[in-house]
This record gives structure tokens, sequence and C-alpha cells, in this order.
């Protein structure tokens, strides 16, 4: 596929703040075992993109100790393979930029250095498993100036929570484009992923900046809407959404229906989800436990009972705990006779013998990471 | 060329054994590579062990059916071992200007390739056998094999004396110093057996070698001729006793308990160890998932398994299905495997990728009858029966 890839790492859509507090929203583990990044980066490397600029904004540490080399996806190449891109603002100025056009502008020399003919950018704010050949082969045949994507099947999306509608004519051309809280009717929501000849790409960044303007989508592709062919292609995979904690968690119990899990992480169709690998134990499950309708990682110790629950890699839930409807990060423990319901756990958190946690699907009770109770 | 830096210790680790003991699991893979513990390979832990113990530079020497040990291997980065200087290195019996053969024995192995333990110019060699499940820091017993200044050092297990006829048995005065060497005595002097670690000071094992391979005769085996050799003339000779967790898994019943040892509220066999910890090589996986009908007692389960049936004290591995209404009990259920709905599999191994069919009864219970071993890619069908005790290795 004759395409670089730029992902941005940090969005400025969504409403993630108590999992994005301390890494940046790429980097928020999702699934048991994985990052958002994963599927972006995994998209990407699936569809033949072998070149890939990863742009990083602020609290990156996590992200780039999850990424590392992307051996894990191959990238780790002499030749192009992923590439880093911390913020470096000469072009944007003295301060760091806070939108994509700056972004770009930043890392210009980058852009200039590919080889590739066309630029496939996108964020991290959703999970999908899709085939972005299919995408690209689109945007290609279709001539197009750009190409958005978008699903019919988009989960767990929240009203009140900023996105990117359009709405789209049989032949799926965008006619119509607003950044909005409430998706008008009839309009498709778009996953913040973008197709575009590269030369035009770093044209139309040289021209914003010179011209002051801010924002890409704002200021650069909802104008061009009328004037110019602006495409959308529709991904027969579902997308999940994680506008907001809640949407967190339904997005996460979401992977215990078969259909949906197989989908996303990919059973079957060839289009493995990889993530960085980590020398875990099997999991262990001890003389009472009992487990029903779970997703459950590697390094585990679960002596108690788990019931339609996600649990990530090392974690620990010792005798007579029930955990219930909720998600447990990384090598968190949870005490003896807890009971937890609609809980989320961020990484390391310890729960201490005996206390009863409740959330309810509305309202997720959510513990920081490194947080003991 | 240059050298960038000469290391203390290498290891060599024989890994081209057949283990024929241990067939079918054997069949198609040299016994290092089988899989064991749910997660891990059989090697894994002789080379997690080099890295723990600090040594970067391991040589594995192949022979039997090499093809899935060497791609488990790849370049030894699973375990850090991809080095510029140093590292793992597969090491195939070759062809040389003056003909070439396969490795006669485990001598004969490492006397193929003094020249790779030339390149590092090592002052001490340490020898293992890619076969045993096992816990050990090896820089403790070079630091005995430096105080000692020892020529050889031998690590040995106390083991029950009605079970020491199947080691070789050391026999050793107060200071540790072995007096005496038998490969399988029938009345055994002490209880202990050597595990097959040997640490070498470099020049004496080039000595012993190079003279083993002129001597007419030999098996060119390190228990049956180098060692008892170097005791004849009287060189340095050490036993180190080791605690710890070892068990030698060359048969099937002795695979299977030691499988077992991974369960239990507080394992024998203790993976999580964050002080020890085992690395093994990735292959993709997805985290696992327990159906609303799972139910699963005492066991530990690998990634991508699909489980709504019940396991109850087994091991499962990676990618292995259960379905509703199955159970295991007292298994190995290895990577692949699939058991449909109302099958019973009790006391048995099923090895990669064999699949169980609905309402078949493999085995029986464990108290009273003989493990049963399913072998890889079998099928046993719909409401067959298998006797305890059986090897399948045929469809049913």
């Amino acid at each position: 596929m004759d395409a670089v890839g730029i992902i941005f790492a940090n969005t400025y859509d969504a409403d993630l703040n108590e999992l994005t507090q301390k890494r940046t929203l790429a980097a928020v583990p999702f699934a048991g075992r994985y990052r958002l990044i994963d599927f972006t980066l995994s998209n990407m490397v699936n569809s033949g993109i072998r070149n890939i600029g990863l742009i990083t904004k602020g609290n990156y540490q996590s992200l780039l100790g999850h990424v590392r080399t992307g051996a894990e996806w191959d990238l780790d190449r002499k030749n192009s393979g992923l590439t880093i891109l911390p913020p470096f603002s000469t072009m944007a100025g003295e301060s760091i930029y806070d939108n994509r056009l700056e972004a770009l502008a930043s890392n210009f020399s980058f852009l200039r250095r590919a080889r590739e003919k066309y630029v496939l950018m996108c964020d991290s704010s959703y999970v999908g498993n899709v085939d972005l050949k299919e995408y690209f082969d689109f945007h290609v045949q279709s001539e197009a100036v750009l190409t958005g994507l978008y699903s019919d099947q988009v989960m767990n999306n929240q009203k009140g929570v900023k996105g990117t509608t359009a709405m789209v004519d049989s032949d799926g051309r965008i006619t119509e484009m607003e950044i909005t809280k409430e998706s008008p009717e009839g309009s498709k929501i778009l996953i913040n992923t973008w197709l575009i000849d590269r030369e035009r790409l770093m044209e139309i960044i040289e021209q914003a900046i010179r011209d002051n303007k801010r924002s890409l989508r704002r200021d650069v592709i909802i104008p061009a809407v009328e004037k110019q062919k602006i495409m959308a292609f529709r991904t027969d995979s579902r997308i999940l959404a994680l506008d907001n904690l809640q949407s967190y968690l339904a997005s996460n119990l979401d992977l215990l229906d078969k259909d949906v899990r197989a989908d996303i992480l990919g059973t079957g169709k060839g289009r493995p989800i990889l993530t960085k690998t980590r020398d875990s134990a099997p999991t262990r499950y001890g003389h009472e436990s009992k487990t029903s309708n779970s997703l459950i990682a590697d390094g585990c110790v679960i002596e108690g009972d788990v019931k339609n629950s996600v649990i990530f890699r090392g974690v620990r839930i010792k005798k007579g705990a029930v955990v219930e409807n909720s998600v447990i990060m990384q090598d968190s423990t949870v005490g003896e006779y807890v009971n937890l319901n609609y809980a989320i756990l961020d990484k390391n958190v310890i729960i201490q013998d005996g206390r009863m946690l409740s959330g309810y699907i509305t309202h997720p009770f959510f513990c920081q990471r490194n947080s003991v109770i | 060329m240059e050298r960038m830096s000469k290391k203390t210790c290498i290891a060599m680790l024989l890994a081209g054994g057949q283990g024929s003991r241990l067939a079918p699991l054997t069949n198609k893979i040299a016994k290092p590579a089988v899989p064991f513990g749910s997660k891990y390979r059989i090697i894994d832990f002789s080379l997690s062990n080099c890295v723990n113990s600090d040594i970067d530079t391991v040589g594995v020497l192949t022979q039997y059916q090499p093809l899935q040990l060497n791609d488990y291997l790849a370049r030894g980065q699973s375990w850090d071992l991809n080095l510029n200087f140093g590292g793992l290195h597969i090491l195939p019996p070759y062809q040389a200007k003056k003909g070439g053969d396969w490795f006669k024995g485990t001598a004969n192995a490492i006397y193929q390739n003094i020249g790779f333990i030339e390149r590092y110019d090592p002052e001490y060699v340490l020898i293992l056998s890619g076969d045993h499940i096992y816990k050990m820091d090896y820089s403790v017993m070079l630091e005995e094999h430096i105080k000692n200044n020892a020529d050889c050092t031998i690590a040995v297990i106390d083991v029950p004396e009605e079970e020491a006829s199947r080691f070789g048995i050391m026999s050793t005065d107060e200071s540790g110093r072995i007096v005496e060497f038998e490969e399988k005595p029938e009345h055994p002097k002490s209880t202990q057996a050597s595990m097959g670690v040997y640490i070498f000071s470099t020049d004496k094992l080039k000595k012993y070698l190079i003279e083993d391979e002129h001597t007419e005769g030999s098996e060119n085996d390190f228990g049956k001729n180098v060692i008892p050799a170097m005791l004849r003339d009287g060189q340095r000779m050490f036993s180190y006793l080791y605690k710890g967790y070892w068990r030698d898994v060359g048969t099937l019943d002795s695979f299977w308990a030691a499988n077992m040892d991974v369960l239990g509220d507080v394992p024998e066999l203790f993976l999580n160890d964050p002080g020890w910890k085992i690395s093994y090589h990735h292959s993709f996986s997805r985290p696992q998932y327990l159906g609303p009908a799972s139910s699963i007692s005492n066991s530990v389960v690998g990634d991508s398994c699909v489980i709504d049936g019940k396991s109850v004290d087994s091991v499962i591995f990676s990618n292995v299905v259960i379905e509703e209404g199955a159970c295991v009990r007292d298994c190995v259920v290895m990577n692949g495997a699939v058991i449909r709905k109302g099958a019973f599999v009790e006391y048995a191994i099923i090895d990669n990728d064999a699949v169980i069919e609905a309402n078949a009864s493999v085995g029986g219970p464990k108290e009273n009858s003989a493990l049963t071993v399913i072998a890889g890619g079998i099928t046993v069908g719909r409401d067959a029966v298998v006797c305890p005790g059986t090897i399948v290795e045929e469809d049913i």
C-alpha cells in the first residue's frame, strides 16, 4: 500500500480525562492486554503500511514504553518502519502545538522525506479492526482530494461528546460536514481518519500556516467540502467508541459478545491485533474460583469469582472476592471478600479485603492508577 | 578479527537428543522444543536460567528435527540474547574440509564446536542439556567452581535412595571433591545424582575432548567417557549440591507430573516469580474467554483459549477450546487441542491440535489407571472410548 501512516497519539475530542491524566489517549489500556495504539498500528501494518510516524505531544512516556522500537509490529526496520515524532516546534512558533495542523507543520520534514504517494492520517480515539486496503483502493479510484472513514456500526458513542459528522451521498461524497456534539439525522460519524496525496497535504499545510489557520478540520477540510471532491468510505467493521468512562466500560464489555470479539480482535480474519509482549506466566485458577462470560489476560491469579468482566495481565483476585461487570487493569489486586460491580480499576490498584464498591453502567466507579482502597 | 572483549563463561546447550521416551510428543519436534507448562517450551528454562545467571553467550547444539526448534529460538530475541557480540547461536552438525559427521555423542557435539568456544575465549564453559525443568542460578555454581580451583564441577541433586540407580551417582569426600562416579549403578554408594549440568575450565575441557575423540571405542559421552577419564587422571572435580526445583521430563509420566507442579495455591514450580522470570517466544494470541457455562478449578489456562466447559486440576495450554458440557480432569491439554461438547477426558496428555469429538471418553481416574496420551493432530471420534493407558497415534 503506497501510503505513509501518521498517527496522532493525542486527541482533541474525547472526554476520557480519568484515563488520560498520566498517559496519552493512544496509550489507554483496552480489552485485557492492548493499548488503543495497538489497533491503529496493527490495522496499518495488516494493510501493508510500512512507514509510520507517531506524533506525540505530551505525557508520552507510557506510550513510548509500549511501542518501543515497533518490533512487535515488525516496524523495527533499517528503512522506514516506525518513527516517533515528539514535539519539535519550529514552524509552529514557541509553544507546543495544540492542533493537528501545527503538529503536521512541526513534522514537515518527515512528510517531505517519505517516498509514498499518499498519507493516511488517524488518531487513536476509536477501536476497530479495519481493512484499510479497501479504503485506500476506494480513495485512489475515486480520485478524491481527501477521503474520510466511517462505519454504520459505531458502538457506545455518547451524546454530548464532540465529534465529526458528515452527510454522505450515495456515491460516498461528503456534502456537508460539521464538528458537533449532536449528530444530525442521517449523518455519519467520521472516525478522524483521512487519506490524501502527500504532496497535496504538504501544500495545504504550508498554505494553512501562512494563512494562520488553526484547525485541519474546521479551517481546511470543512470549507473545502463545497468546492472539492471529499469522499467518505464505509467500513463493514464495527467501531467501538471511547468517548467517556461510560463508553469505555461499555466498549470493553461488548467484547464479551462472540461476534464483536471476533470482529475487533480479528479472529480468523488474518488481521491480528498485535501488542507488546510480556513474559507473563499462564493465568492460574484456584480451587474455589468461579468464572462466567469474561475475557481474561495472562499472568493473573484468580481465586475468587469473575463474571461479565475484562481482566488485564497480572491481576490478582483473591478468595471470596466477587467481580462483576468490571474492567480491572494490569497488576491490580482485589482483596478477599471484596465486591466490585461496574468498576474500572486503573493499573496497580489495590482494593483491600472486604471492601464493597459499586457503580452503575451509566456511572462506572473509577479507581486511579496506583491507588489503595 | 578485533575482539570486542572476552567472555568469562559461555554456555553450550545440548538440544539435539531425540527424546524417544517422550514419543509421541517428540515425533515431529526435538525434545527441547516440546511445549510445557501452558506457555513455555522445555528449553525456555535452561535459556532463562542462563540469562538470569548473567551468561549472555549460549551455543545451542541441534540435530534431531530442528525446524521448529530453530524457528522458536530465532535470533534469541525472546531471551534478550540477540547480541552483536555473544548471544544465542544455533550450532548444527556441519560438513568440513576433512569430511563431516553427525554429533556422535554429547562430548563429540562439543568437540565439533571447539571453534565456537575459542571465538569467545572464555575461562569456563557451562554444559547444559535442554531437557530439564528447573530454576537454577548458575553463577553461584560458577563461584564455587572458581573457589575450589576446580577443573570440573558437576551439579547434583539429592534423590531418594530407591531412585538413585536411574542416575549418574557421585561419591564425594568431605570437601565435596568427587572420588567416584558411577553411571546408573546397581548398588548406588550415594544419593547425589548428576543433573547433567557441568562447568569446565576451558583448557581442561578442550584437552579431554580432544583426547576422547582419539580414544578408540569411546562413545564420546560426558557421563560415560569424559568424566571418568578426568577422574582417572586425578583432575580436581567437585560436586555442587543444588537444592531447588529440578525435574527430568524424559518420560510421558514425568512430563505429565512436572506440568502438574505449576498448579496449587503454592505451586512447586512457581512461574510468577518476578525475581526469576522464565522468558519465552510469543506467538500471536488473544486474551482467553471463559463462557457462561465455564467452570475452572485448580488449573492454569493459556492465551486465546475459549472455554465453556469444565477444567479440574489441569494444565491448559494456548488456543485450546473446551466446549460446554465437556470436562477435563488431571489433564495436560496442549496447544490448539479441541474438546467438544460432552467429551470427558481424564488423566491424559492431549498433544497439540488433537480433537476429542462430542461425547467421547478418554482415559480413566488417576488413582487406578495409567496415563493416556492422544498424539498431535489426532481425532478421537464422536462417542469413542479410549481406554486408560492407551497411546493413540491414529484417528479413531
